[in-house]
């Protein structure tokens, strides 16, 4: 909860990955009242990470209470029945852990590392604010404030941070997906305490939770603790709100000026993008890495080394569950024209559209792939959240072991396909940035 | 435990089974496990490269890193080369062009990238002898490509400006250079000029200097053996020749006399980014390290720090606050962060200070330490599972020669520590006397606030002290005035000017605008043409004593109080009429505009409203006219029309306009007579 919105959105997407050579094991089972729970034994160094993934993300929330997803990363903080206020992250670190939490569009993640001795620990945390978390008075009118300064740090300071609410309000006209992930502060000031409770008891109960344990365990011994800390707590009795929306594609190109506290212009084009689960993630997914990974990769090349128009260029497919975006942006080398960048992004788009991709590229980009797969597995915080993943979003925890399989799958005419069913001008947005009067004489 | 009752009963059958757990008891943690870890194995090649070989085939990658350990180096007027080698050295090799290079390594899915003091490589292991053979490629080929060092220069320029807009930059460089002093390693920051001072034979003078195996340190981490690695390292780095090579020494920085305010205004910002710091000495070796991370962890450390409770948890002021005692074997700094709502600024220096002085004062407790020993040895086991640690470990040990058992001993010794050793540290290293306290901010929202800290000075966005200019006692407004007026070409000359005709051009986001301006003193008439594609957009048109605007077929005449100030636009050289008009004049000290020295004017019509003036102290030419309601205008590139000068270039800035817009004078004709239509 400290990180910035977006860091952990990027972080996230890009730890969702496989172990290549050895199959990642684990356990499953389900209690009564609805928990999912993943276990994964890794007794190489003497730790645990626990994984909470409730399926709540802003798509969630009502359009006149924006932010409550996030804001309940934030309250969740707070203490419970049983954990004084403000005692949790004191609790976790005095513990010898760490502890963090993240929101998106679709889910939200809680996750402390321990020594592998303070599992139980660990499942007392997550089961208190699971079962009864402090949402009162005292907690929203603190958080409240935080979240402000929050908002003003990674949004209205960071420089082109205004981007998280520009592309998303004009990419989904008609999708809960159109606000920014942090939300309104009117939004946040308007709320009344009930309506924060009565979003807590309808998303944050075990039914709409998975639980996923990856460390230095024992199968047995840890699911004789998830029972007894996690079956006492009742199942959700409210039907969860899922936007049940098809995502209507724009029917033409809307541009727009975003004047920000920047030096450099930049432009930052958003694209819609299919469904996380639709196959076609995967090749979008080689085709970012083709536009923008390494120093090889061809926009790198182009903006950045030969033509000089950018001091930094990205490509992210930034997947979600309704429809997700993919994101080209590009930061404009000092006395280049916005417009003039623009032109040159297209034209590396058009030449991918019209000529593909070589075989050799493919390879690489699956090389590429499968070492980011690999290096995912370094710790056992990012297996937990990929198991967890794999459950929520892709109907089974053994996505991890069958990821690259479906890279592979991928064919470079399949790449050229996508460049153009998705990649299409008629239907994007191209935000340009640039300098605000005040700041451009500093 | 009846409310949890009854929520019980509503459940299911598994509220037998469960009755027993009591909730209101943390649980008891299990038995600590072993913090176990290897050693390095490590071997030494005759020209003194040091290899370190940690072996660990949970995961099957291989990562190489080779580190130089030199002395700091203070770059002086070449600052921001020692952050191109890097990239220059990864810019082609004898062998391979930079495509091909590039091509190469990302085919692999591998990664190699160098900077001045290292090159490090990590790869799957199936691909490891081709990777470290292009590491080595780049160790010993380098080529250094002319071309590739402009480009690094532009991109260094862009960085640099884009650096002036990123609040915490900003207020990184200000502490930097306050902490350390501009004429230390740790505390010069390059700029354009710098930048353009570096050649590519300084960088491969550097790169033979300091690119010897005798200052090297090669970590070998993964899914290797000690005998596939020593044949490798054997095969690529036995050939590497050794040289000395120079050390350098530098002055202490020393704390501040007093807490000294340092504020860099930013008019637009609503938060304000806020950082108390000073140098301190502190490293691994020290005999009180570990108790200085421990107080440090206790006053600003994590999400249950002192600070982050009360700034945070407490206040609501900041997403964050933080404190950190630094360590590092040349000179390090104790710094405690923020950034806070703009208007909580001085509450929050308030509330930092008050928990340094509080913790220096009265210390820690002993369930303060307890936490912060096991938050400690938790983070440090935790760093374990990554096996490059253990690499870390070793190479610390020999390069700041560190007890062998160093690390072996580390919660050990961290576990014996007691709260008398943290408060030691705590009184030793905490100075609220002896501050810097800088804010990044906006100047009128904190300024009042931030004056009970002390006087403030106030920097640019680059860290330097706003000038304060000495300026002659003897010097008036009449005479900056004089002055100007002789260096356009003398009082006569100006004021033989009564008419003028000037045309200018500007773009605006890809539009050309013309701008043509008509004066006719003698009949007291101005007109200003705005045009587009050869249209008037605009007309503004003073006659007869009266002002007004025509525009999109509209006409609106400007009310009275508009009226005075339009009409000193009406002259051609309005300065030779402040006295005529009534209007006071007032000398306020010499400023910065472009980098050159610059009297202040403020000139005040007798409605009260105001215009800042300001002419340059060499030149005594005006540079800039500044005026809350038309903005900002930058006069340069004066040139000289029948014996006067006039400015060729304006630019101007506002909020009306989006970008700042030049407007490029392209033709200048005096006394040339006016047709009375011009004004209609």
């Amino acid at each position: 909860m400290r990180k910035t919105t977006l860091s952990i959105l990027l972080g996230l997407l890009i730890t969702c990955s496989v172990f290549a050579q050895n199959k990642i094991e684990f356990k499953e089972f389900k209690l009564d009242n609805g928990l999912h729970v993943i276990l994964h034994q890794d007794q190489t160094t003497p730790i645990v990470a626990t994984t909470v993934l409730y399926h709540v993300g802003s798509k969630n929330e009502d359009p006149e209470r924006t932010g409550f997803a996030h804001f309940f990363e934030h309250l969740m903080f707070e203490g419970s029945e049983y954990i004084p206020r403000g005692k949790f992250f004191e609790i976790v670190e005095s513990a010898g852990g760490t502890l963090n939490a993240g929101t998106n569009q679709d889910y939200t993640v809680y996750y402390e590392i321990l020594p592998s001795n303070k599992l139980e620990l660990s499942l007392y945390l997550e089961s208190e604010r699971m079962l009864h978390a402090k949402v009162d008075q005292t907690g929203v009118d603190t958080q409240r404030e935080v979240i402000k300064q929050e908002m003003k740090q990674v949004m209205d300071e960071q420089p082109y941070g205004s981007f998280q609410r520009e592309i998303p309000v004009r990419l989904y006209p008609n999708h809960p997906y159109n606000w920014p992930i942090i939300g309104s502060a009117e939004h946040l000031d308007n709320a009344k305490l009930e309506e924060f409770m009565e979003f807590y008891d309808m998303y944050y109960v075990p039914n709409n939770a998975t639980l996923s344990i990856a460390g230095d365990i024992d199968y047995a011994e840890t699911e004789a603790l998830i029972r007894k800390y996690f079956s006492d707590i009742p199942a959700g009795k409210k039907e969860f709100k899922r936007p049940n929306i098809e995502i209507e594609k724009l029917s033409t190109q809307l541009e727009d000026i975003v004047y920000d506290n920047i030096q450099l212009p930049a432009i930052f084009q958003g694209y819609l993008m299919p469904k996380k689960n639709h196959p076609d993630t995967y090749a979008l997914s080689l085709l970012s890495t083709y536009l923008l990974s390494g120093k090889s990769s061809i926009m790198y090349r182009e903006l950045v080394d030969q033509q000089q128009k950018a001091v930094q260029a990205v490509a992210f497919p930034n997947d979600l569950e309704d429809g997700g975006m993919f994101l080209v942006l590009a930061i404009a080398n000092m006395g280049v024209d916005v417009d003039e960048l623009n032109a040159s992004i297209d034209e590396v788009l058009e030449s991918v559209k019209s000529n593909g991709i070589a075989e050799k590229d493919l390879q690489k980009l699956i090389n590429i792939k499968e070492t980011q797969l690999v290096n995912g597995f370094g710790s056992v915080a990012s297996i937990a959240q990929s198991l967890a993943q794999g459950h929520v979003f892709y109907g089974s925890a053994d996505y991890v072991n069958t990821q690259l399989d479906k890279y592979r799958e991928v064919t470079a005419a399949d790449i050229k396909r996508v460049a153009n069913e998705y990649l299409n001008k008629e239907s994007r947005v191209v935000l340009k940035y640039l300098p605000k009067p005040s700041d451009a004489t500093e | 435990m009846r409310k949890l009752y009854i929520i019980l009963l509503l459940v299911s059958l598994s509220f037998v089974a469960n009755a027993q757990l009591d909730r209101s008891k943390m649980p008891e943690a299990g038995p600590a496990p072993e913090i176990r870890f290897g050693d390095a194995e490590s071997f030494t090649l005759t020209n003194g490269l040091k290899v370190f070989v940690i072996q660990n085939s949970k995961l099957p990658r291989v990562t190489y890193s080779l580190i130089l350990d030199r002395d700091p180096i203070l770059e002086g007027d070449k600052s921001g080369m020692l952050g191109f080698v890097g990239d220059m050295m990864t810019a082609g090799t004898k062998n391979r062009s930079k495509d091909q290079f590039n091509e190469e390594v990302d085919f692999l899915g591998a990664r190699v990238s160098a900077s001045s003091t290292s090159i490090s490589a990590s790869t799957l292991t199936k691909h490891q002898e081709k990777v470290l053979e292009l590491m080595a490629d780049v160790l010993f080929n380098p080529v250094f490509p002319e071309d590739e060092l402009q480009k690094l220069k532009t991109q260094a320029k862009s960085g640099i400006a884009a650096a002036k807009s990123d609040p915490s930059t900003i207020s990184s460089i200000l502490t930097s250079k306050l902490v350390y002093g501009t004429d230390h390693p740790y505390g010069e920051n390059e700029t354009e000029e710098t930048i353009d001072n570096i050649t590519v034979s300084d960088i491969k003078t550097y790169y033979d200097t300091y690119y010897r195996p005798n200052i090297a340190y090669l970590a070998i981490v993964g899914d290797v053996t000690l005998d596939q690695a020593k044949k490798l390292v054997e095969k690529h780095f036995s050939k590497w020749e050794n040289k000395d090579v120079p050390k350098h020494e530098y002055k202490k920085p020393q704390v501040p006399e007093k807490n000294m305010v340092a504020l860099v205004d930013r008019p637009s910002a609503q938060q304000s980014v806020v950082e108390l710091t000073y140098p301190i000495e502190n490293h691994l070796p020290s005999p009180d390290y570990l108790a200085s991370q421990v107080a440090g962890y206790i006053l600003g450390g994590g999400g249950s720090s002192r600070l982050f409770m009360n700034l945070r948890e407490d206040k609501g002021y900041t997403y964050g606050a933080y404190a950190r005692i630094g360590s590092n074997s040349l000179v390090a700094s104790f710094t405690a962060n923020a950034s806070v709502r703009g208007t909580a600024t001085d509450s929050a220096v308030h509330e930092m200070i008050h928990e340094i002085r509080n913790m220096k004062d009265n210390g820690v407790t002993q369930e303060e330490l307890d936490a912060a020993k096991a938050n400690l040895s938790g983070s440090f086991g935790r760093s374990l599972e990554s096996p490059a640690t253990i690499a870390n470990f070793a190479i610390n040990i020999e390069r700041y020669g560190l007890a062998k058992d160093y690390y072996a001993t580390y919660l050990q010794r961290l576990n014996a520590l007691t709260v008398e050793d943290v408060n030691a540290a705590a009184k030793k290293f905490l100075k609220p006397e002896n501050m810097y306290i800088t804010v990044v901010g906006n100047g009128s929202v904190v300024s009042e606030g931030m004056m009970a800290y002390g006087e403030i000075n106030r920097f640019n966005t680059v860290g330097d002290p706003e000038r304060v200019i000495a300026m002659d006692a003897d010097m008036t407004a009449e005479k900056v005035l004089e002055k100007y007026f002789q260096a356009l070409g003398g009082i006569d000359k100006v004021k033989a000017v009564k008419t003028a005709i000037i045309e200018a051009n500007a773009e605006v986001q890809g539009m050309k605008l013309g701008m043509n301006f008509y004066h006719d003193e003698n009949k007291e008439a101005f007109s200003n043409k705005v045009l587009m594609g050869g249209n008037v957009m605009s007309n503004t048109i003073i006659k007869d004593g009266k002002a007004s605007v025509v525009a999109m077929g509209q006409t609106q005449q400007l009310p009275e109080e508009q009226y005075e100030e339009a009409k000193l636009s009406m002259y051609i050289f309005p300065e030779l009429h402040f006295e005529s008009l009534g209007y006071s004049l007032k000398l306020d000290g010499i400023k910065e505009v472009e980098g050159k020295n610059a009297y202040k004017l403020v000139v005040t019509a007798s409605s009260g409203s105001s215009s800042d003036f300001f002419f340059g102290v060499d030149s005594g030419l005006k540079l800039k006219m500044e005026s809350p309601t038309s903005g900002e205008v930058l006069y340069s590139e004066y040139k000289e029309v029948d014996g006067v000068k006039y400015p060729m270039l304006m630019t101007i800035s506002n909020p009306m306009i989006p970008v700042p817009l030049e407007a490029k004078v392209e033709n200048v004709a005096f006394n040339v007579s006016i047709e009375d239509n011009q004004f209609n």
